[in-house]
């Protein structure tokens, strides 16, 4: 892709983010994820901020896929990426953060092994609609790929 | 910091000598270079670092000014443009290229003509003055054709004394030609007069003025006759070779490269004829060879078609098929010896040039002919002292054409099996004639083709195409030739292997070593030998055809990979001739426009005189020469002349040698795709391609409409292949899908000027009862009438009609339509003019005669989405749709909004000048939101969209502001260009409270739904830059604070209802 993109150096962690979104591939081919969500959580397992990442996978695209376009928009978005911390909340320490994978319908356990490794979550919701700011937009066909934030609205953190 | 650095030098340290040992032949070119990469380059820091590290360079991942000795980087931002000491040290900054340059020279190159572009301009350096050189010379290459025409024509002026070198040349040119002419007294003549001609034909690409003048006085001395003469001698001036890359897997006539001799005339050079490429190109019988496949194919697609469908069903039992191959008995010859019949018998041989003393080259010779032992190939003078009485004849091109058509419509008559080789020569397949013996048909084809063409021509019969072919080799001349499958050894034993097809000289000369002569000799080695010292596929190959097994299937029509042009004769330059380049370019793209294709990679080659090589041997000719190469790929496949000329001068650039030293120029672009398929083939603003995409948006609807209700076949459609550029553009599914079937049937059919707007069945409509009509014409506001009419008008055009009429006006006029066709012709003149106010329609009449009120229906629906160009939903009329069956509405509901970006994506910037959205019904126009707003997502259609019509019409000062931002914002796509526009606009005229205050907020506001509606679930990042950008223009104006304030609970409500979240709109500091 020619740019620059940072990794994580720890061995385990990167094997924890290899296997989710190699794991999330096979659905997503399928287009059955909507979303994408890096969440983090501060120690009472509140979400604080989430990274959407909303994907619009067009199926009957086939093969003919322009490539050039495909990289550069990616390439702009992963630059685009990299430069928008100033629009991230400092986040307090000792936070978690997990993936979780909206899909359009629950996969069927049965019908692919690769659903095995994904088990429903229940991490608590805000009760109020979130702010949002949007980081990047993307239409290439046949991918459309959106990155957005999500912060806690300022009435869910005075009750929350 | 400091350990780092070193660590990373070790690194890379470790890693050169690594891979500098592991490949010792690699020149070490960037000794003594340390590169430091700064930002985006293509190709990316990674792999200049890995071009590096193989040939002996440093790469910095730090910039210091003691270790780097270039920066390289394709762009610099302003900052550092304007503070560039402090930025690179004074050290060269470089794109590049010139290090992809350098190792494709394997030397290292002169930084200086890659020094960044920007920097060029910016900084009146030493080094940008040798880069601009160049662009002095450029335009000194006029005035040097100007002095060439006066030097022509006797009038020798020093026009220039400071040129000296081309002064000196010229002179010399002068004298040469002056040889010429005492060489041959009418040459002069037609010498002088070409030149005059020559004159005018130039003014095709742009000359400066004083050219003009030149012709002007010129012209008076010309006459029709002396035009007519100059075309005449044509094939004398400037036959030359061609090498023709465009089919260069068809091996015709061995080598794609010949040389011709021409005769000796200065001007045949590249210096002296300013249409040097345009008349080799005309002249070149290769070069007809070449394009007489598109031309075929052109021809016979249906065919060749279906053939290969059927193709896949036998292909299984090919092996016991007998094939035919045709081949026509010394085609050029013959066919010009036809108008000779005086002749007939005698030698004959066909070359460009007959002059007694001239080096041309035969290109083919009669068989009385080479019983003298004249060959292809031979010079004039040798020929002729072989047989003084030979007869030499021009090439007739036209009729080449004609007899290679005639050949072919018989071929195609018998068999539909039929693999074309060359515009002379094919393979039958005629497995499905189960019933006839090959050898009747063989000999039927052939009286027949005789008949028709008044030349013979040769069969041989075997059961693969290798064996027949090496039949026909027998069978010549005039003759047809069986060979049995048993028979196949024994024919084969004796025969010489260079006779086999793919073995040349340079293969058979190996094969001599081995002494292996014959293919009986080639047969006893093995094949895993044969595969040793041949390689894999040749040595299959070899073992194969000496066993006479060939398992080639007939039809196999292999794409052309790549499309080039080539001229290595008569190359003599003095400068940068750039419009040879230029021409070149021209040649390149019409050829890849002629096989309907676009490519990414183009290769530049260049033949540059060695050092040691005198002047060639033969006259103008390459002599011996180093090949040199350079290509580039860009990302998008393109045939644009602009392009293509862009790229070549860009690559010719990168050669960096002395154009004196060039002997051959040739553009080669590879790496091909389809021009049907490429998404965003680069189309020029022109109303034309305007029309054509709108138009095949529209004819996907309506076939989608027809295919959906099953009323119509699909073939009888028969949708132009253009409907495949918009289809992908709009990438829409149901689209896609549905429109598989039609696709498949369609023949790209770019040529077309003016594309048909829609396929209406205005048979089945005229057939409609009396009462149904009328009532149909109603709904459409009397134009269905009108369209009748222009049908029956025109009716007698099998082809069909384009017809110009405003819908806006067709109810008014529709009486006086009807009455008289004069007043419609008269009336479509006046209406041409002001084309952006009317709807372009050809009516394509298709049968069917089945008058069932549901594909009446449908048939209607499609003129209402045609007479609506811009395709929306909410343009069509309501109360249409309500009369439409339930079907067919839910039908129009569910394709129309599919196109709402539809156009966008082929089209390219637009200007005033273009065609307008259309159809807006008046309603819609008066009162903004009266019809249901539910489908009112249409303002952003149409390029330009819809509402900058709209505003640009309305009364309102304030809306007509808007359109000029959008104009000003080049037309952008995006309203947060626009926007951005506003704010840098100082001068804001939407202070001003004016009547009509409130009706252009409401419009305004109107087009922010709009556009909400369209990019919310696709691009919510410029809907959130468009709202930052409109609260910081509702701090200055009233105007965008009401807008503001109006849109933005729509917009969260919208957010809301997409994303399950509210806007976060930052507060402005």
């Amino acid at each position: 892709m020619n740019v620059v993109v940072k990794r994580a150096r720890h061995p385990q962690l990167r094997e924890y983010i290899h296997s989710a979104v190699s794991g999330l591939l096979p659905s997503i081919q399928k287009g059955l994820v909507e979303r994408v969500a890096v969440t983090f959580f501060n120690t009472d397992n509140i979400p604080m901020e989430r990274f959407i990442f909303k994907l619009m996978v067009n199926q009957s695209f086939g093969s003919k896929v322009e490539e050039s376009d495909l990289e550069f928009s990616l390439r702009s978005f992963l630059i685009k990426l990299s430069v928008s911390q100033s629009l991230t909340t400092v986040l307090p320490r000792d936070c978690r953060w997990e993936i979780m994978a909206y899909f359009r319908s629950l996969p069927q356990v049965s019908t692919s092994k690769d659903a095995e490794m994904w088990i429903p979550t229940d991490t608590k919701q805000w009760q109020q609609p979130p702010l949002i700011t949007p980081i990047k937009s993307m239409n290439s066909e046949p991918l459309g790929f959106q990155l957005y934030l999500e912060h806690p609205s300022p009435a869910e953190q005075v009750s929350g | 910091m400091v350990v780092k650095n070193k660590k990373l030098q070790n690194q890379f340290d470790a890693e050169a000598s690594n891979s500098t040992r592991s490949d010792s032949s690699v020149k070490l070119i960037f000794h003594g270079v340390s590169i430091f990469v700064d930002g985006f380059t293509v190709p990316s820091s990674q792999e200049l670092r890995q071009y590096m590290l193989n040939h002996g360079g440093r790469f910095e991942n730090y910039f210091s000014r003691h270790r780097v000795t270039h920066i390289i980087c394709s762009n610099l931002p302003d900052s550092k443009i304007k503070n560039l000491r402090s930025f690179s040290s004074g050290l060269p900054v470089v794109k590049p290229t010139w290090i992809l340059d350098s190792v494709a020279a394997n030397k290292l190159l002169s930084w200086v003509p890659y020094q960044l572009d920007q920097l060029a301009n910016n900084q009146p350096t030493l080094s940008a003055f040798f880069t601009t050189k160049c662009k002095p010379a450029d335009e000194g290459a006029f005035t040097n054709a100007i002095c060439e025409v006066k030097h022509e024509n006797e009038v020798l002026c020093l026009k220039d004394a400071s040129k000296d070198a081309s002064f000196s040349e010229a002179g010399n040119s002068f004298e040469r030609r002056k040889q010429a002419t005492e060489e041959n007294d009418e040459l002069m003549y037609e010498n002088t007069d070409k030149t005059v001609t020559d004159g005018p034909s130039k003014s095709y690409s742009e000359e400066p003025e004083e050219v003009k003048v030149v012709e002007q006085s010129n012209l008076q001395e010309e006459d029709e006759s002396m035009e007519n003469y100059r075309l005449q001698s044509c094939p004398e001036q400037s036959t030359s070779s061609v090498s023709s890359h465009c089919f260069d897997n068809h091996g015709i006539r061995g080598s794609p490269t010949s040389t011709v001799i021409g005769p000796s005339k200065h001007r045949h050079s590249t210096l002296g004829d300013p249409n040097f490429v345009e008349n080799y190109f005309k002249n070149s019988r290769l070069h007809f060879i070449g394009t007489w496949r598109n031309r075929y194919r052109n021809r016979f697609p249906s065919l060749s078609n279906g053939f290969t469908k059927s193709h896949s069903n036998v292909s299984a039992g090919t092996q016991k098929t007998p094939i035919i191959h045709i081949d026509m008995d010394c085609f050029f010859v013959s066919v010009v010896i036809r108008s000779h019949p005086e002749l007939n018998g005698k030698p004959v041989a066909v070359c460009h040039s007959d002059n007694p003393k001239g080096t041309a080259e035969i290109s083919s010779a009669n068989y009385p002919a080479r019983d003298y032992g004249i060959k292809a190939g031979m010079f004039v003078r040798d020929a002729k002292s072989l047989c003084p009485q030979l007869v030499i004849l021009p090439y007739n091109f036209e009729a080449y054409e004609e007899v290679a058509d005639q050949f072919y419509n018989i071929l195609h008559k018998h068999c539909n099996r039929v693999q074309a080789v060359s515009c002379d020569e094919a393979f039958l397949d005629v497995t499905d004639l189960e019933g006839k013996d090959p050898q009747l048909l063989a000999s039927a084809i052939r009286k027949e083709i005789s008949e028709a063409t008044g030349c013979t021509a040769s069969a041989g019969i075997a059961e693969n195409m290798l064996m027949a072919r090496l039949a026909t080799r027998t069978a010549k001349p005039n003759g047809q030739c069986y060979i049995h499958p048993e028979r196949v050894d024994e024919y084969l034993d004796q025969l010489p292997i260079k006779v086999l097809p793919g073995i040349g000289h340079v293969l058979a000369e190996k094969l001599k070593i081995k002494n292996v002569r014959t293919c009986g000799e080639l047969c006893l080695i093995s094949k895993d030998s044969l595969q040793k010292d041949f390689g894999i596929k040749t040595g299959e190959m070899l073992w194969n055809y000496s066993r006479g097994m060939d398992n080639r299937l007939v039809g196999m029509i292999q794409e052309s990979k790549s499309v080039g042009a080539e001229v290595n004769w008569g190359v003599r330059f003095r400068d940068l001739q750039h419009h040879f380049l230029l021409d070149l370019c021209k040649e390149v793209s019409l050829r890849l426009q002629g096989c309907g294709v676009q490519g990414r990679t183009f290769t530049l080659k260049i033949k540059k005189r060695r050092k040691d090589a005198g002047e060639a041997a033969k006259f103008m000719g390459c002599g011996d020469c180093e090949n040199l190469s350079h290509s580039t790929t860009v990302p998008l496949a393109t045939d644009d002349i602009e392009v293509l000329q862009r790229i070549s001068k860009q690559l010719f650039g990168s050669f960096h040698i002395d154009v004196k030293d060039i002997r051959g120029v040739g553009l080669q672009v590879s790496r091909l795709e389809s021009a049907g398929n490429s998404r965003q083939a680069p189309e020029r603003n022109s109303l034309k391609s305007w029309l054509m995409s709108a138009s095949t948006s529209s004819k996907q609807r309506f076939d989608i409409n027809r295919i959906a209700k099953e009323c119509v076949d699909s073939e009888g459609k028969s949708v132009g292949g253009n409907s495949g550029v918009l289809r992908i553009a709009s990438g829409e599914n149901s689209v896609h899908e549905t429109n598989n079937a039609p696709n498949g049937e369609g023949r790209s059919n770019q040529s077309s000027s003016v594309p048909p707007l829609c396929h209406l069945d205005m048979g089945v409509v005229e057939n409609l009862p009396s009462e149904l009509l009328s009532e149909l014409n109603e709904i459409y506001d009397g134009k269905l009438v009108g369209l009748i009419t222009k049908r029956k008008v025109q009716g007698d055009k099998s082809t069909g009609s384009a017809c110009f009429f405003p819908p806006e006006r067709a109810q008014v006029e529709e009486a006086e339509r009807s009455r008289n066709s004069a007043s419609v012709s008269l009336r479509r003149t006046a209406l041409e003019m002001k084309d952006t106010q009317y709807i372009l329609e050809e009516l394509q009449m298709v049968p069917d005669s089945e008058a069932r009120p549901d594909s009446v229906a449908i048939s209607t629906a499609g003129l209402e989405n045609n007479d609506l160009v811009p395709s929306s939903l909410s343009q069509v009329d309501t109360s249409v749709l309500q009369q439409l069956p339930e079907e067919l509405r839910a039908d129009i509901c569910e394709a129309l909004p599919a196109h709402r970006m539809p156009e966008g994506t082929a089209l390219g910037p637009r200007t005033d000048n273009m065609h307008p959205p259309l159809g807006i019904k008046t309603t819609t126009d008066n009162q903004p939101g009266s019809t249901d707003s539910g489908l009112r997502n249409n303002l952003w259609i149409g390029d330009p969209p819809l509402w900058v019509d709209k505003f640009k019409v309305s009364k309102l000062s304030t809306l007509n502001f808007f359109v000029d931002m959008y104009y000003k914002a080049n037309s952008a796509k995006s309203l947060s260009s626009i926007l951005q526009c506003i704010i840098a606009e100082s001068l804001h005229p939407l202070n001003a409270r004016c009547d009509a205050w409130n009706e252009a907020i409401h419009s305004f506001s109107e087009l922010l739904m709009n556009y909400i509606k369209l990019k919310m679930v696709v691009d919510i990042e410029e809907i959130y830059v468009c709202f930052r950008l409109l609260r910081r223009l509702s701090t200055k104006s009233q105007f965008f604070l009401e807008v503001y304030n109006l849109v933005f609970p729509h917009l969260q409500a919208s957010v809301d209802e997409n994303y399950g979240g509210t806007l976060h709109i930052p507060p402005i500091k």
